[in-house]
């Protein structure tokens, strides 16, 4: 299966489970067909903020996440962002 | 819609359906959003789990916070100062657990207060006990999960006594109420063969989504009975097929009923052809390996910041949580752990993170202390470190 979220959506957490002890994510987007994945985020991508109309097309992700130069690095303990 | 800002974007959390959404920050500011002057320090935990009480009396085999009747309960001004602190941190979701939560008679104010802190509060039960009234102190919770590992004899293997039944009549009685409610499956070597019936079963009483955990050797459940009862490496090896299957037999019912797989199993993966070389697509999906003192934290009664909720508990104190979770000498240590190989080359390295430490650090015994250790029941690791894994007792499951 290719991708299945458009430019500038790095992941989609559908749901938030109910579980005490060990964090849970949904896997059923891992094994439906692209249209039948698809669905499942087109709902939560609806929900979002549209795109202001001057918005440029997304860029291509970043390959290095901590590039921010916002970030405080005295603050930031470095995770190795796998992203 | 609640905004968490990262060094590479944000998160977002939506209600209507409920997700989290990862957004590039050239992204997010296109959607007109606007980061802070400053960002947080990170990394925080998007989902925290609280444990409210250590009071139960079901008395499971396996109970990773040995839970007892005359448990603890911490009182409510603890624990709604801990949310104080939770929302403060930007954490998203907090998971009540326990012990039974179900024993505290101001659940309902609990969960009420962790909503108008814009936390969502999703709980786990296991039914045990579930009368109207304590069904009705359920309603401010987004989910609830009652643990169901299956039908009668399934069930007293994992727990030790049969409880399924009330399980049963738990989720029977949350769907009918009109509340989200969903079952937590342990996987054991017993409950994996009888998981389709088990899972149709829970969906019949209501159920809408399975999260399927992996058996862990915590707590109680730290005993040489683990090597018992833990999947066997050839059903471990068979987790993704057997994801695939369900997921499809599922896929076209109404309504719809969905599968999670807990952190500890994500190891399991790398067996399947189809998903082993793809960590863009479980990153993609969201899917967490190991996120224990990183996106993930646990509390425990004692309100004390634990990696999660298997692991020892550090100095940090839950109010402090948002002064000292990136920070902590402990976590920053476990964050920084690498697992060698064959872990460190694994394409599903990335969201795996080395597997389940707590497995890990069980099965190496008193020479793990203080080692990063790679997960001893991965398939991967079976496959390519057998000396290793004959020491253990385990057999890499034949091709």
């Amino acid at each position: 299966m290719s991708r299945p979220l458009p430019p500038g959506v790095r992941a989609v957490r559908l749901g938030h489970g109910a579980n005490c002890s060990s964090i849970g994510s949904v896997v059923d987007g891992l094994f439906l067909a692209a249209t039948a994945g698809g669905a499942l985020f087109a709902a939560v991508l609806a929900a979002l903020p549209p795109p202001r109309p001057d918005a440029p097309v997304a860029r291509p992700r970043r390959s290095d996440a901590n590039d921010d130069p916002d970030a405080d690095a005295a603050l930031d303990v470095p995770r190795g962002d796998p992203w | 819609m609640k905004v968490r800002w990262e060094s590479w974007g944000a998160w977002l959390r939506t209600d209507t359906p409920p997700a989290l959404v990862a957004l590039e920050d050239d992204e997010a500011r296109a959607r007109g959003l606007a980061p802070p002057a400053r960002r947080p320090a990170r990394p925080m935990p998007l989902e925290v789990h609280l444990a409210v009480t250590s009071r139960c009396g079901a008395g499971c085999h396996g109970c990773y916070l040995d839970a007892r009747p005359d448990g603890e309960e911490p009182p409510r001004p603890q624990l709604e100062a801990i949310l104080d602190a939770l929302a403060a941190a930007d954490v998203f979701t907090v998971a009540f657990g326990g012990g039974e939560p179900t024993t505290r008679t101001d659940l309902a104010d609990l969960a009420m207060a962790a909503r108008a802190r814009r936390l969502v509060p999703v709980l786990t039960t296991s039914g045990l006990g579930l009368t109207p009234t304590k069904i009705e102190r359920l309603r401010a919770f987004g989910q609830v999960n009652v643990s169901y590992d299956g039908a009668g004899s399934a069930y007293e293997a994992v727990r030790g006594f049969d409880g399924a039944a009330s399980a049963e009549s738990a989720i029977r009685a949350l769907t009918k109420a009109g509340i989200p409610v969903g079952v937590n499956v342990v996987l054991t070597a017993t409950t994996f063969a009888h998981l389709p019936a088990t899972l149709r079963r829970a969906r019949d009483l209501g159920a809408r989504e399975a999260q399927l955990l992996r058996y862990k050797p915590a707590g109680r459940g730290a005993s040489l009975d683990y090597h018992a009862k833990k999947l066997t490496p050839s059903q471990a090896a068979s987790l993704g097929p057997t994801l695939r299957e369900l997921t499809l037999a599922f896929a076209d019912e109404t309504p719809a009923f969905g599968l999670r797989i807990d952190c500890a199993l994500v190891p399991f993966l790398s067996a399947d052809p189809e998903l082993a070389h793809r960590g863009d697509l479980l990153e993609a999906l969201g899917i967490f390996g190991c996120e224990a003192g990183d996106g993930l934290a646990a509390v425990t009664v004692a309100g004390a910041v634990a990696p999660c909720s298997f692991l020892p508990a550090t100095d940090l104190d839950a109010i402090h949580l948002a002064e000292g979770f990136p920070s902590n000498p402990g976590l920053v240590a476990l964050r920084r752990s690498e697992a060698p190989e064959p872990c460190r080359s694994c394409p599903l390295q990335s969201v795996c993170r080395g597997g389940c430490k707590v497995v890990a650090h069980f099965v190496g015994g008193p020479a793990a202390a203080g080692r990063s250790l790679p997960d001893p029941e991965c398939p991967r690791v079976l496959a390519e470190r057998p000396s290793r894994c004959e020491r253990w007792g385990e057999r890499a499951p034949s091709p």
